[in-house]
C-alpha cells in the first residue's frame, strides 16, 4: 500500500468499500436455498482444494525443484488473476468502475479502495494460501522468512493490481458485445483447460517431472510476480544481489500497474460510455454481387442456402462456436491423452466422430428463437428435409475430413496403421447414426440453450427431456452401430484379417444410410410439430 | 384449395374476393390463464388493418396463430381462403411475417439475412440481390448493410426485419408492434414502405397500442381486449361518435371511468 504514495484523507472511502465487498459476499448468502447451497459448496471446496495445495507444498520444501514449482505457479496465478475479470466479468461487481462513475470522487483514493476491497473474497484468500505455502516449501532461515513475508505482500497486491487494472482498461471491451461474446466462450477455455491440466498433471507426477520445470523457470524468475518468490529463494541461498533486484523489479512492476490502472479509471471516468458508441466497424465492404468463395462453391438451392448459415453460425455465434470448438478440440485430446498416458487404440478417435456427430442434437434449439425465420419456410416434409441435410452436411463437410485426419493421426501416433481403416469405417457409422439420431432428438426433443450463459446449455425446467433426448440418441446411436461392431468382431475372431480393410468403405456406406434415413425420418415429423418446436426453443 | 365448402357464405369481403385473413372460434389458454377466448374477426382485403389493444389483451397471442407461428387450442384460421394449418404451402408463400420478441439470425449481416430469407423462400439468387439491393435502399440500411444484425439498434433490427418480412411479395403482411422502440426518422420510413404496399392492393394487419398510430396509419381497426374482440369495423366506425380512437378506445375497455388519482395530491409544486 505504500505503493500508492501521499493520499487525502482516504481512510472512510476504503472503509465504505471494504464494508461494501463485505456485504456483497455476505448476501451470497441471502438467496434461494439451491443457490445458496451451491455458494456456500463452492466456498467448502474452494477453500478445501486451498488446503490440499498448501499441504502439498510445504510436503514439497526441501525438494530439488521445489523453487522453480513455486515460480511457475506465482506466474500462473498472475495470468489466472489478469484474465479472470475477461472471463467472469460478472464474477466481482465491484470489478466494474463505471458503476461509481456518478459518485464525486478522486482517482487515487479510490484506486487504494478498489485495491482494498479486491483483496477481500475467496479468491484473494484462495491465492493467499498458495502464497504462504509457496514460502514454506522454499524460505530456509529468518531473512528468507521476512524475504517471504514481502513476496507474499507484494504478489498479492500485484495480482489485485492486475486484475483490477486489465478490467479497467477492458470495460469498453467488458461492456460491449464482443466482450459479452468473449465471456461466452469460457466454457470452452474450461473444457480445453481441464484436458491439458490432466496431460500436465500426469506429465509433472511421473518421474523427474518437477524437473521438466526448470527452463521454464529460468525465464520466469525475472518477471513478476514470480520474481518475489524466486528472490525468496535467493535470500535462503545467500545470494542478496540478486534477490533485491529481483524485489526491486516487483515493486516496480507494482508501481507501473498502480500507474496504468490510474490512468485508465481516470479515462473511463471522464468519457462517455460504450453504449454511444459503435459497438463493431462495418464489416469489410464487398462489390455488389460478389459473393465468398465458399458461396459459390455451394449450390444455390436452400441445401446450400442452409450450409451456409450454419458454417456461418459456427464461426460467428459464440455459443455455436464454442460447442464446435469444444467438441472438435475434445475429440482430438482425447486419443492424444490415452496415448501420453500409455494406453488406447486407434478406436479412441471414434470420440472424434462422436463428440462431433453430438452437434446435430438439439439443432433448432441452437437456432433459438430465430427458428420462426425457418419455420416460416417449412411448409411440407420437403422443406424439412432440405432443411436437415443443410445442417447435416456442414456438419460432414466440417466432420468426414475432421474424423479421417483423427483417426489417421492417432495410427500414426500409436503405430497401428493396420488398425486405421476399420476404426475409420466405424467412426464413420458412429457419425451417420448420431447424425440420423440427431435429426429425430431435434424434432422431437428440442430444448432451449440460454443464450447469456457460457456454461448453461439448457434452462433448468427442460433438463430432464434434453438429457432423455441426448442419452437415449445416444444409446441408440450406438445400438445402431450394432451390426458393424459385431462384422468387426466376426472378421477378427474369423481370421479374415486381410480383408478388414473392407470395413471402411461399408462403415462409410452405412453411416451415410443411417444419416439418410434417419433424415428421412425426422423431416414429417418436424414439418408437423413446427409451433411445438418454436415454443421448445424460446424459454431461453 | 377447393376444399373448403363453406367459404363463400362466410366471406364478406368486396363483391366476392375472400377477406384477407378470416379467423372462427379461435382460443388459446395457458394452464389456468385464457389468452385468446374465441375470436372471430373478417379481415378486408387490400387495407390498412390496426389490431389495437392494451398490453396483455391477447395480440402476440393472435397474430402467432393466425401466422402459423403458434397452435390453437380450437378454432380456425384461412388467409386468402386457405386454411393455415391444412395448406401451409399456399399460406406460407403469401404472408410475411414481423414478430415481436423473436429473434432474428443475428450473426448474420443485413445483407446475408435477406439473402438467407430471400433464398429459403426460393427466389432467385439475382433476384434475391436485385431486391435486396432495393430494400436496403429504402429503408437506409445500405449503409449498414454489411455490419452483424447483432449490432443493430432496434429501430435497424425492425427496418431488416421488415425487409425480411417483404421480400417474397406476400399477399398480407403481419407485423407485430412494429413501432415499438423506433425512433421517429426510422417510423417514417417504416410507415413509407407500408403505406405504397397496401396501395398496391396488398393488406397489411399490424398491432399496436399506440392509438394515435393507428388512427393516422389505418383505415381498418379491430380492438382487443382479454382475448376478446371489442370491436371490429372500418376507423370511422369504431371510432364512432367519440373525438378520438384513444377515447373510444378507453371506452371499449371499460378504463375511462379511472380517477386521476386523487392519493398523489402532494406530487408537484409547494411543500416538498
Amino acid at each position: 500500500m505504500t505503493a500508492t504514495g501521499s493520499l487525502t484523507a482516504p481512510a472512510p472511502l476504503t472503509a465504505l468499500f471494504v464494508r461494501l465487498k463485505l456485504s456483497l459476499l455476505r448476501n451470497g448468502l441471502r438467496q434461494s436455498a439451491k443457490r445458496r447451497a451451491a455458494y456456500i459448496g463452492s466456498v467448502v471446496f474452494t477453500l478445501l482444494f486451498a488446503a490440499l495445495q498448501l499441504l502439498g507444498l510445504i510436503a514439497l520444501r526441501g525438494h530439488d525443484h521445489a523453487a522453480a514449482l513455486v515460480t511457475v505457479l506465482a506466474a500462473v496465478f498472475a495470468l489466472g488473476w489478469a484474465v479472470m475479470p475477461l472471463f467472469f466479468p460478472s464474477g466481482d461487481e465491484t470489478l466494474d468502475p463505471t458503476r461509481l462513475v456518478m459518485l464525486p470522487l478522486r482517482p487515487r483514493p479510490l484506486v487504494l479502495a478498489l485495491l482494498v476491497s479486491s483483496l477481500i473474497g475467496i479468491g484473494p484468500l484462495f491465492t493467499l494460501t498458495l502464497a504462504v505455502g509457496s514460502v514454506i516449501a522454499v524460505a530456509h532461515g529468518a531473512a528468507a522468512a521476512a524475504a517471504g513475508v514481502l513476496a507474499v505482500v507484494l504478489t498479492m497486491l500485484l495480482c489485485a493490481a492486475l486484475a483490477r487494472a486489465v478490467a479497467t482498461a477492458n470495460t469498453r471491451l467488458l461492456s460491449s458485445r464482443r466482450g459479452r461474446d468473449l465471456a461466452l466462450l469460457s466454457g470452452l477455455f474450461v473444457a480445453v483447460g481441464a484436458q491439458l491440466l490432466n496431460v500436465g498433471v500426469g506429465k509433472l507426477s511421473g518421474e523427474n517431472g518437477l524437473a521438466s520445470l526448470e527452463p521454464v523457470a529460468d525465464v520466469l524468475r525475472w518477471v513478476p510476480p514470480a520474481a518475489a518468490f524466486d528472490a525468496v529463494q535467493g535470500v535462503s541461498d545467500g545470494s542478496y544481489g540478486p534477490a533485491a533486484a529481483q524485489f526491486a523489479l516487483s515493486a516496480a512492476a507494482l508501481a507501473l500497474l498502480l500507474w496504468w490502472w490510474q490512468r485508465g479509471l481516470t479515462h473511463l471516468m471522464t468519457s462517455p460510455d460504450s453504449s454511444t458508441i459503435q459497438a463493431a466497424e462495418p464489416r469489410r465492404e464487398r462489390p455488389a454481387g460478389a459473393r465468398p468463395a465458399l458461396h459459390r462453391l455451394l449450390p444455390d438451392d436452400r441445401t446450400g442456402t442452409v450450409v451456409l448459415r450454419t458454417l456461418r453460425y459456427a464461426w460467428r455465434d459464440p455459443k455455436t462456436k464454442s460447442a464446435w470448438v469444444t467438441s472438435l478440440a475434445v475429440g482430438l485430446l482425447v486419443p492424444f491423452v490415452t496415448t501420453v498416458q500409455g494406453g488406447g487404440s486407434v478406436y479412441t478417435a471414434c470420440w472424434a466422430a462422436g463428440l462431433l456427430g453430438m452437434q446435430m442434437y438439439n439443432q433448432f434449439g441452437q437456432d433459438s428463437s430465430a427458428f420462426w425465420m425457418v419455420a416460416q419456410t417449412i411448409s411440407s416434409p420437403r422443406d424439412a428435409y432440405l432443411e436437415l441435410r443443410g445442417r447435416a452436411l456442414a456438419l460432414a463437410l466440417v466432420g468426414v475430413p475432421y474424423v479421417t485426419l483423427v483417426v489417421l493421426g492417432s495410427a500414426a501416433l500409436m503405430d497401428e496403421w493396420a488398425a486405421a481403416p476399420e476404426a475409420l469405417g466405424l467412426a464413420l457409422a458412429l457419425f451417420g447414426a448420431l447424425v440420423a439420431t440427431g435429426a429425430m432428438t431435434s424434432a422431437l426433443y428440442p430444448y432451449s440453450i440460454p443464450q447469456d450463459s457460457g456454461y448453461k446449455n439448457v434452462v433448468p425446467a427442460q433438463a430432464g427431456l434434453a438429457w432423455a433426448g441426448i442419452f437415449g440418441g445416444m444409446l441408440t446411436g450406438a445400438a445402431l452401430c450394432a451390426p458393424l461392431i459385431g462384422a468387426t468382431i466376426w472378421m477378427h475372431t474369423a481370421g479374415a484379417d486381410d480383408r478388414l480393410w473392407l470395413l471402411l468403405p461399408l462403415g462409410a456406406a452405412y453411416g451415410a444410410a443411417l444419416a439418410l434415413a434417419g433424415l428421412r425420418l425426422a423431416a414429417p415429423r418436424v414439418a408437423a410439430r413446427l409451433p411445438e418446436i418454436l415454443t421448445a426453443v424460446t424459454k431461453g | 384449395m377447393e376444399k373448403e365448402p363453406g367459404e363463400h357464405e362466410t366471406s364478406a369481403g368486396r363483391a366476392g374476393t375472400p377477406p384477407a385473413v378470416l379467423i372462427r372460434g379461435l382460443w388459446k389458454r395457458y394452464g389456468e390463464q385464457v389468452a385468446v377466448a374465441g375470436i372471430d374477426l373478417e379481415l378486408p382485403a387490400g387495407r390498412f388493418i390496426g389490431l389495437v389493444g392494451p398490453n396483455g389483451a391477447g395480440k402476440t397471442t393472435t397474430l402467432s396463430m393466425v401466422t402459423g407461428l403458434l397452435r390453437p387450442d380450437s378454432g380456425t384460421v384461412e388467409v386468402g381462403g386457405h386454411d393455415v394449418w391444412g395448406d401451409p404451402v399456399a399460406v406460407k408463400a403469401r404472408i410475411g411475417v414481423l414478430p415481436e420478441g423473436l429473434r432474428l439470425f443475428e450473426r448474420l449481416s443485413g445483407r446475408e439475412l435477406l439473402d438467407y430469407t430471400g433464398r429459403l423462400r426460393g427466389l432467385a439468387a439475382d433476384e434475391v440481390d436485385k431486391r435486396a439491393t432495393q430494400l436496403l435502399d429504402v429503408l437506409d440500411l445500405a449503409g449498414s448493410q454489411h455490419k452483424l444484425v447483432v449490432d443493430y439498434s432496434t429501430g435497424m433490427r425492425k427496418k431488416i426485419g421488415l425487409a425480411a418480412a417483404l421480400l417474397h411479395n406476400p399477399e398480407v403482411l403481419f407485423l407485430d408492434e412494429p413501432f415499438e422502440g423506433v425512433d421517429p426518422v426510422s417510423a417514417q420510413t417504416i410507415r413509407g414502405v407500408l403505406e405504397r404496399y397496401t396501395r398496391s392492393g396488398a393488406t397489411v394487419v399490424f398491432s399496436s397500442h399506440v392509438m394515435e398510430l393507428v388512427e393516422s396509419l389505418c383505415d381498418w381497426v379491430a380492438v382487443l381486449a382479454a382475448g376478446r374482440i371489442r370491436a371490429q369495423g372500418p376507423l370511422a366506425e369504431v371510432r364512432g361518435a367519440a373525438p378520438s380512437l384513444q377515447d373510444a378506445f378507453l371506452e371499449l375497455v371499460g378504463a375511462n371511468d379511472r380517477a386521476a388519482g386523487h392519493d398523489l395530491d402532494w406530487l408537484g409544486g409547494g411543500a416538498r
